[in-house]
């Protein structure tokens, strides 16, 4: 019995180790372009991995729909990164080396960015993402990155000069130490001074997954500020501010808005009311980001949805029109087009189908996204994106400002 | 697709080193370490400070993380070895979370949260990609030998035997004049030295590491490999972390062949393979699927009926 087993286990396990070879056979014969989409699937990033996914894959459905890129099909294939850098690296292995792809998207968590980084500059592969990280541009040599997203640097100073314009001058600084908020402490500080405001009390980082933020909410508030700002995600963020509460703080909580949607408005009930959060949103109301949401079967209702789908949908379109700018799927060749179509100048186009047209007929053309204009920095990050403060009144977000942050 | 095999094999290399630290420690010795990614992130991070911020060669960084792990090994083993098995277990889970948390916080020597860019690779200038990727999975695979035939001869001399003793029951040894706590220390010690070197050369592989690259999931998988291949057993550790890495990653490619499931369903899948998977060797095959060699000194079958055959002589002749 037990030798059968380990036969049958070694059998079975081999065939698993040589089915690559065999799929790879496959693929070559058909020799489709490969985009890779690594996306955050289950961990931290896990909410909104499937919307970039499936924004991926519905812009290259409908682009193979009307005869592809080049005249050849764009197979997307999906992995998983777990919003672990570790996982991220074996994924992003699979799509360099086993799939051969030209690009990878949706890379949302900076430190899955930044993991897989060396290996897609030792292999020539483009990186489209949106991640945060002050960090992002050191790690590139040859000018392969293209983020979606504007950096941290950029989040703190559009959310203090949010806070300053509805009138909170002084503000004190506490986050969960993770790179996004860590990088956030001084620029937010800078941007409350060159607002005419100023940081009160000591602005501290706490760790993440404590079991009581009590010596944190009373740390926070002991100057008694006008204002606290807590960058926190959902877990933590909630727990600072039911010590907030408990500890009868009755100044304006500033936070980031996806800490503060329907887990947090459930956990806390009435005392969210009060609450102003901000965040990166697409451009409501924009032709662009409605076409998206019908593209994935969404009603535009005015809010925010799918805040990193729309990116998602960007980045493929964005890549594939540059490829056939670039009539090559050399991600050398085509780096400099997706510059040149992100940034213009020429006849702005919002989807695929319009730019391949103007790029047949010779027509220099200038992408315009769904989720922001889509222009570049030279180091490949994002210029500007639209940022809005809300407020929540009787548990819902009712939009009080909005400002596009130069970045 | 040759690359990513290599790649792949490069990581399992990586996790059978780890897998082979666990053997020594929990398979013969009966240790429970659920710190492995302490000692791992410890020797990662201290291959990159050495080499980055001091400018040193591989060679030092590799050498620095191997005292490093010694002498953490060493203490978290010293405060904690009398502790019976479960408490050393709980201590050990401390021990990573500690250094994770560490690494997390002392951004002017780790830079936190934000990841520690390593530019330093043991491999020569003048290989090309693949070259310098067949380089990298040598050196893991020797590595791997090392520590395979180091921990192989430490299981067949009497040194092994008595930790198998200390295992089975430790008053038996600790009867026999043998110094339990110091052999305890020692399989310790030399676990985490290579947990430590692991590390060293995976840091130099990925060239950034955060604290997020050694998160329990790492110590889980090892623990899987071990429990899978057959613990007490060096080549069941081998071939059980080349076989989780082959579950792992194989099941990636089942995606073309389940078109009806989407990306999100499908990586769900992945986890309830692998989950299965390992339910399954628990419960058909608790002993791993190579289970450790029965330690009986191959004469002694003969030498006892011998002597049961000269006891029934002399026996029959008294009476």
């Amino acid at each position: 019995m037990s030798k059968t087993t380990r036969r049958k286990f070694l059998a079975g396990s081999a065939l698993v180790v040589a089915s690559p070879v065999v799929l790879r056979h496959a693929l070559a014969q058909s020799a489709p372009i490969n985009v890779g989409s690594l996306v955050p699937l289950s961990g931290g990033g896990g909410p909104y991995g499937a919307e970039i996914a499936d924004a991926h894959q519905r812009v290259a459905a409908l682009v193979n729909q009307a005869g592809g890129v080049l005249g050849r099909q764009v197979n997307v294939i999906t992995e998983n990164d777990e919003t672990n850098p570790e996982a991220g690296v074996r994924a992003a292995r699979k799509l360099i080396d086993a799939d051969r792809v030209i690009a990878i998207l949706g890379t949302w968590a900076s430190s899955v960015t930044m993991g897989i980084m060396p290996l897609a500059q030792e292999s020539n592969v483009l990186q489209l993402f949106t991640s945060s990280s002050d960090d992002i541009p050191k790690g590139d040599k040859k000018g392969l990155i293209f983020n979606f997203q504007p950096l941290n640097a950029s989040w703190a100073t559009a959310l203090a000069r949010l806070a300053v314009r509805s009138g909170y001058k002084e503000a004190a600084f506490a986050g969960p130490n993770n790179d996004f908020a860590s990088s956030m402490v001084k620029s937010f500080g800078d941007a409350l001074v060159e607002a005419g405001g100023k940081q009160t009390g000591d602005s501290f980082l706490y760790n993440p997954n404590q079991p009581s933020y009590r010596a944190e909410a009373e740390r926070l508030i002991r100057s008694n500020p006008p204002a606290v700002f807590v960058p926190g995600y959902v877990a933590d963020f909630t727990a600072v501010f039911r010590e907030l509460i408990r500890a009868g703080y009755k100044g304006r909580v500033f936070a980031i808005s996806f800490a503060t949607g329907p887990q947090f408005k459930k956990a806390v009930g009435d005392a969210a009311n009060g609450v102003m959060h901000g965040f990166p949103v697409p451009p409501i109301g924009k032709d662009t980001y409605d076409a998206y949401l019908k593209l994935v079967g969404l009603t535009p209702n005015g809010q925010v949805q799918n805040p990193y789908g729309c990116a998602g949908y960007d980045q493929m379109q964005l890549l594939l029109l540059a490829i056939e700018s670039a009539k090559s799927t050399d991600p050398m060749v085509v780096r400099g087009h997706i510059m040149k179509i992100a940034n213009g100048p020429g006849e702005r186009v919002t989807t695929f189908a319009e730019g391949a047209k103007l790029i047949a007929a010779g027509k220099p053309i200038n992408y315009d996204g769904a989720s922001s204009a889509v222009d570049f920095h030279p180091n490949g990050m994002l210029k500007s994106r639209d940022f809005e403060l809300y407020e929540i009144r009787d548990g819902k977000d009712v939009s009080v400002l909005r400002i596009t942050s130069e970045t | 697709m040759e690359s990513y095999l290599i790649a792949i094999l490069t990581i399992a290399g990586i996790y059978a080193v780890l897998a082979l630290a666990l053997n020594l420690q929990f398979g013969m010795t009966g240790l429970i370490n659920f710190g492995v990614v302490g000692f791992y992130g410890l020797g990662a991070y201290t291959s990159a400070l050495v080499t980055e911020l001091l400018g040193l060669p591989f060679a030092a960084g590799l050498a620095a993380a191997i005292a490093v792990g010694a002498v953490a090994g060493a203490a978290a083993s010293g405060l904690s070895l009398r502790l019976s098995g479960d408490f050393l277990a709980i201590v050990t889970l401390g021990f990573a979370e500690t250094v994770r948390l560490v690494l997390n916080n002392e951004d002017w020597l780790t830079r936190g949260p934000r990841g520690f860019i390593i530019s330093t690779r043991p491999v020569p200038d003048t290989l090309g990609r693949d070259g310098a990727s067949l380089f990298y999975l040598g050196l893991v695979l020797v590595l791997a030998l090392v520590a395979f035939l180091v921990l192989e001869r430490l299981r067949r001399s009497p040194y092994g035997r008595t930790l198998r003793a200390i295992r089975e029951d430790d008053l038996v040894p600790a009867t026999l004049g043998k110094n339990v706590f110091a052999y305890r220390l020692q399989a310790f010690v030399i676990g985490s030295v290579l947990m430590a070197a692991a590390g060293s050369i995976y840091a130099h592989y990925v060239q950034t590491i955060t604290p997020d690259n050694f998160t329990t999931p790492i110590a889980i998988l090892i623990w899987m490999s071990l429990v899978v291949g057959g613990a007490g057993n060096n080549v069941g550790a081998v071939v059980g972390a080349l076989a989780v890495t082959a579950i792992y990653e194989g099941s990636r490619f089942l995606m073309p062949f389940i078109p009806w499931l989407n990306a999100e369903q499908m990586s769900a899948l992945r986890f309830i393979i692998i989950g299965i998977a390992l339910i399954a060797v628990i419960r058909f095959r608790p002993e791993g699927l190579l289970p450790e060699p029965v330690n009986l000194p191959p004469s002694r079958t003969a030498q006892s009926s011998t002597s049961q055959q000269q006891y029934q002589v002399t026996g029959g002749t008294a009476s």
